[in-house]
């Protein structure tokens, strides 16, 4: 029996390494192209676009593969610029921005229909935007907007407080000497028409509490003043027509904020914003996306989509720029198993694939395809939290010396994909925040009696590391080769991260890092991801937790923000108003470069705390055919198909894709022109009436 | 007979009952939930989908609605997938597993019997033990390296088949019906040279031989129905889980099977769904090992229904 037994495991073994050895042998012979490539006689792409989409409806999935496919069906105001990822005119064909940065007016072109052709109206975007924040659709992206006036009360199911008088209360009627009874003045900003709606957003903002009378009682014990200034008036449910969205004709449509927010404009591109047509909706309930009910509003039609295997996607030729969409058909392949993604680019049976889908171990091979593997920075980072609430973790010191204790640069070369991080906005995706941050922070070292050597050795500087710990009171003892720890507190320490063969090799990584620069060894646990998040959410993990995170819209703000307020996401249990204030603070302020230097005040702050180990940004890591052009490496993996094109004649394939985001296609490039030209007009009239008014002025 | 037919289908409902609560159970001790993620939702969101799931009730009142739910064989709506009830997606996606099940199932009878047969009549032939070295072989690749190894061979150096996806009709059910067919081959190989070798030697062939029955109707009469007795107790539930998908060939193959619907509801905390597929896939393996416990009584004479 036993012999039987070790023949088997012999003979499984002797598979694999045959197996291996053949596939060795594959990629030692070296041809131009990784596997199959023809470009298709028509204009189909097919590609690999993640998990089954848990929905077709824009407002409700919150995942980057349903992102990509809903951009194909859907049009927002604005669309991503499929480089930059800026936003550029869409069914919006211009803007303008209020001179506070609150009120954000949008044109709408008259030729935009769905692809049932009724005309797409304000009026469907009212309907969208109101939708996407209902309570009883509980969107998970409603938070995206949850910056425009009164929307984050209605979707939280709150109210006004209205006295016998029909006023209604004001925060800044809760301020030292304010009469309640007295209107507070409305400051129109003539901003657009003058409507009745405009007005009351003008008014300054409403006092909100929750409707919902538990809640309500234990908000007003734990702020008297509120409670004696809410006391003996009635509350009215805030409802969807309070939120600041709004319809001033067909064709323009206002949206006001609660305060500035410079990213907001490029966050409508997300396809939380894309347009819904409102009688489908109505009429099908949640069956309406339902290829036989479905209306869209974008470039592409749903001709099919079978779950687990494809979603068809055709030009719809009645689309507003179907002169400007140059695939035919969009085949989307819902797949997540990255060798057989790979086997079928391989055979040619694929186009392109989303990212982060080379396996490590393919990696060293790929790379070689230089016309196809796209490596670039993402806006994507990973991090291990760390527990602040508890001991030894509770302490800086011990912070600091875990974080210093791991050499990134090292980490970056075993994952091959990613690039070093040592603080918590991602390296190679904003350049203008960063060179505003290296201002502001060799100020602040400065101030802090700290040299920018020692600040840049945030990379890896065991020595320090093992000295913090020592004036932490751990001392670290040289042990033979290494090094010994043995005052430290073990038991009180390990990581816990969510299971994949990635998060485990870094874990690993870390552990031996932490090992070899301190002699501490970590204990490392795995939890499946939907385990993993209610116990790191409620800080139920001794000393780090395993995190990642994905930005929502181009700007530093949507990865600062994570550590925004008392009840922020970063499972670190590390807050601080002072913290909150500067980014508030920052908002306010409508120069782009002063906003920037106060968002990297918010970073160092943060950062001097170490409430987080910065690990790495992350890197696209996906591929194409040659042939397949217009579709690029950006910071979000969101593509906006109608630049994506097929090249037949072999000679304009992309070649050297290094450089494919320097490198200027003329079609893209002129097709963006074309589309951005309506802006441009309308801003050069603006400038151009403002120089009038000024020269009038003189 | 009938009476025992009758009394083992009436004892699959309580049974699919005391499974699926059993996977309820297991489900609610799991932690999380279908809406979690990285980002919190505002109280009074949660509030919501928590009323509009009826998940604010006591736990005796949920399950005793799943439970009059599934007596009305309704298993509600998948949590994850908005809009799609959980007996269309069973009946879309059990069609693809089946059809893949059912092929390897045919083709691993077919070749594992005749090997089995063969090996059997001519033992300790090279026939024997090439085939018995290709059956242990079958045994001991698991399917995940089989596999790649045929997509490796067939899809990507020969460029005969695709690699992957259902698309392409018959030719892209090859590699996952031969990748999915190999161990039950093998097995039934080995069950049935066994079964047959063992039956060969009883007393009732040799009565049969004295009798002076011709080797053909004594082989294919008397040995056949005595020796492939474990392979059909094997065979029964076998195919059973053929048909309800394999989670790693409808992996490797990107086939949307039931196999690969089932992990992801589990992942999904998809409640409705895990326990739709659950309560099918029970109901579907009692049927197999009744109706293999039935064939027990035409194979062999000896065994009788009380």
């Amino acid at each position: 029996m036993k012999g039987t037994r070790s023949t088997q495991i012999h003979l499984g073994l002797a598979i694999v390494v045959l197996a291996s050895f053949i596939t060795g042998c594959t990629s030692s012979a070296s041809t131009k192209f990784f596997g199959q490539t023809a470009a298709p006689s028509e204009n189909v792409l097919r590609y690999v676009s993640g998990s089954e989409p848990q929905s077709l409806d824009p407002q409700v999935p919150t995942g980057q593969p349903e992102a990509r496919v809903i951009m194909a069906f859907f049009d927002g105001l604005v669309e991503y610029h499929p480089k930059s990822m800026e936003a550029i005119p869409a069914i919006a064909e211009s803007w303008e921005v209020s001179d506070d940065g609150t009120e954000y007016l949008f044109h709408l072109r008259k030729n935009a229909t769905f692809s049932n052709g009724a005309p797409i109206t304000a009026g469907d975007f009212v309907y969208t935007f109101r939708r996407a924040l209902s309570p009883e659709l509980a969107a998970e992206n409603a938070y995206l907007a949850y910056y425009v006036k009164y929307a984050e009360p209605y979707n939280s199911g709150q109210s006004f407080v209205r006295d016998k008088n029909g006023h209604f209360l004001h925060q800044s009627d809760l301020e030292p000497g304010a009469d309640p009874a007295a209107e507070p003045p409305v400051k129109p900003d003539n901003f657009g028409a003058d409507t009745e709606f405009h007005r009351k957003m003008d008014e300054p903002m409403r006092v909100t509490v929750p409707s919902d009378e538990k809640s309500r009682t234990a908000l007003l014990e734990k702020d008297p003043k509120l409670k004696a200034a809410v006391a003996g008036k009635e509350s009215i449910p805030i409802t969807a027509e309070d939120v600041g969205y709004e319809a001033i004709d067909d064709h323009t449509f206002r949206i006001k904020l609660l305060q500035p927010a410079p990213y907001f404009l490029g966050l409508l591109a997300h396809q939380y914003f894309r347009v819904v047509h409102p009688p489908t909706v109505e009429k099908f309930g949640t069956q309406w996306t339902k290829p036989e009910n479905i209306v869209t509003s974008g470039a592409y039609k749903l001709e099919a989509h079978k779950p687990y295997d494809e979603v068809i996607a055709v030009k719809d030729p009645t689309y507003w720029d179907a002169a400007n969409v140059h695939v035919d058909r969009i085949e989307f392949y819902p797949l997540d198993e990255q060798t057989t993604m790979l086997n079928l680019y391989k055979a040619g049976r694929v186009d392109a694939t989303y990212n982060h889908t080379i396996p490590s171990g393919w990696i060293e091979r790929v790379k070689e395809f230089k016309d196809e593997y796209l490596l670039f920075p993402e806006a994507v980072i990973e991090y291990y939290s760390i527990n602040t609430t508890q001991a030894p973790m509770n302490n800086l010191k011990v912070r600091q010396a875990f974080a210093l204790a791991v050499d990134r640069e090292a980490l970056a070369k075993f994952r091959k994909t990613v690039k070093p991080l040592t603080d918590f906005t991602p390296v190679g995706i904003f350049p203008r925040y960063e060179e505003a941050r290296t201002k502001v922070y060799s100020g602040l070292l400065a101030k802090n009696n700290v040299t920018p050597e020692e600040w840049d050795k945030r990379l890896f500087d065991g020595e320090k590391a093992r000295r913090l710990l020592g004036e932490a009171g751990f001392p670290v003892q040289k042990q033979g080769a290494g090094w010994a720890c043995p005052t430290f507190p073990f038991e009180n320490v390990s990581v816990v991260y969510n299971t994949s063969e990635n998060n485990k090799a870094v874990a690993e990584f870390l552990q031996a890092q932490w090992k070899q620069n301190l002699g501490i060894t970590v204990p490392l646990n795995n939890m499946e991801w939907k385990t993993f998040l209610p116990s790191t959410k409620a800080l139920e993990f001794k000393g780090f937790a395993r995190r990642g995170w994905v930005a929502d819209y181009m700007d530093p703000f949507t990865f600062l923000a994570l550590f925004y307020s008392a009840k922020n996401d970063s499972s670190t249990g590390w807050h601080d108003p002072r913290y909150d204030k500067l980014l508030d603070d920052a908002n306010k302020l409508t120069d782009p470069d002063a906003r920037f230097e106060k968002l990297a005040e918010a970073e160092f702050m943060m950062m001097s705390q170490q409430p987080v180990v910065p690990l790495s940004t992350a890197g696209t890591n996906w591929i194409k055919k040659p042939y397949v052009k217009g579709l690029y490496p950006n910071a979000g993996t969101v593509h906006a198909w109608k630049f994506v094109y097929i090249e037949r004649d072999p000679a304009k394939w992309d070649k050297n894709v290094e450089n494919i985001m320097k490198d200027e296609d003329p079609r893209v490039e002129q097709q963006i022109a074309q589309l951005m030209q309506s802006q441009l007009n309308l801003e050069r009239s603006k400038d151009l009436a403002k120089n009038e008014n000024t020269a009038a002025v003189e | 007979m009938l009476n025992f037919i009758l009394r083992r289908l009436l004892i699959i409902i309580p049974m699919a009952l005391l499974v699926v609560t059993v996977t309820w159970g297991l489900i609610r001790m799991a932690p999380g939930n279908f809406y979690i993620s990285e980002r919190s939702l505002p109280p009074a969101v949660e509030q919501n989908i928590r009323e509009k799931y009826g998940l604010d009730k006591p736990w005796y009142q949920q399950y005793g609605l799943m439970m009059l739910n599934i007596v009305k064989l309704d298993f509600g709506e998948s949590l994850r997938y908005t809009g799609q009830s959980v007996n269309e997606i069973i009946y879309r996606h059990f069609p693809y597993s089946a059809t893949i099940g059912l092929l390897a199932y045919l083709l691993a009878l077919f070749i594992g019997l005749g090997a089995g047969l063969l090996a059997a009549l001519r033992q300790n032939s090279p026939f024997d033990y090439s085939s018995m070295a290709f059956a242990m072989l079958g045994l001991s690749v698991p399917n995940f390296v089989l596999g790649p190894v045929l997509v490796l061979v067939f899809s990507l150096w020969l460029f005969w088949l695709p690699p992957a996806r259902w698309g392409g009709g018959i030719s892209s059910v090859i590699l996952p019906v031969i990748t999915l067919a190999a161990i039950y081959m093998a097995y039934i190989a080995r069950l049935t040279r066994a079964g047959m070798l063992e039956v060969m030697r009883s007393d009732y062939i040799r009565t049969a031989r004295a009798k002076g029955l011709n080797e053909r109707s004594v082989l294919l009469k008397h040995g056949l129905r005595g020796g492939i007795i474990p392979v059909v107790s094997f065979t029964g539930p076998a195919l059973a889980s053929l048909l309800a998908g394999t989670v790693v060939v409808e992996k490797v193959f990107a086939i949307p099977g039931l196999g690969n619907i089932f992990i992801q509801s589990v992942l999904n905390r998809d409640e409705p769904l895990i326990l739709g597929i659950v309560a099918f896939l029970s109901i579907l393996i009692m049927i197999f090992n009744l109706v293999v416990d039935i064939s027990y009584g035409f194979l062999d004479p000896r065994i009788r229904y009380e």
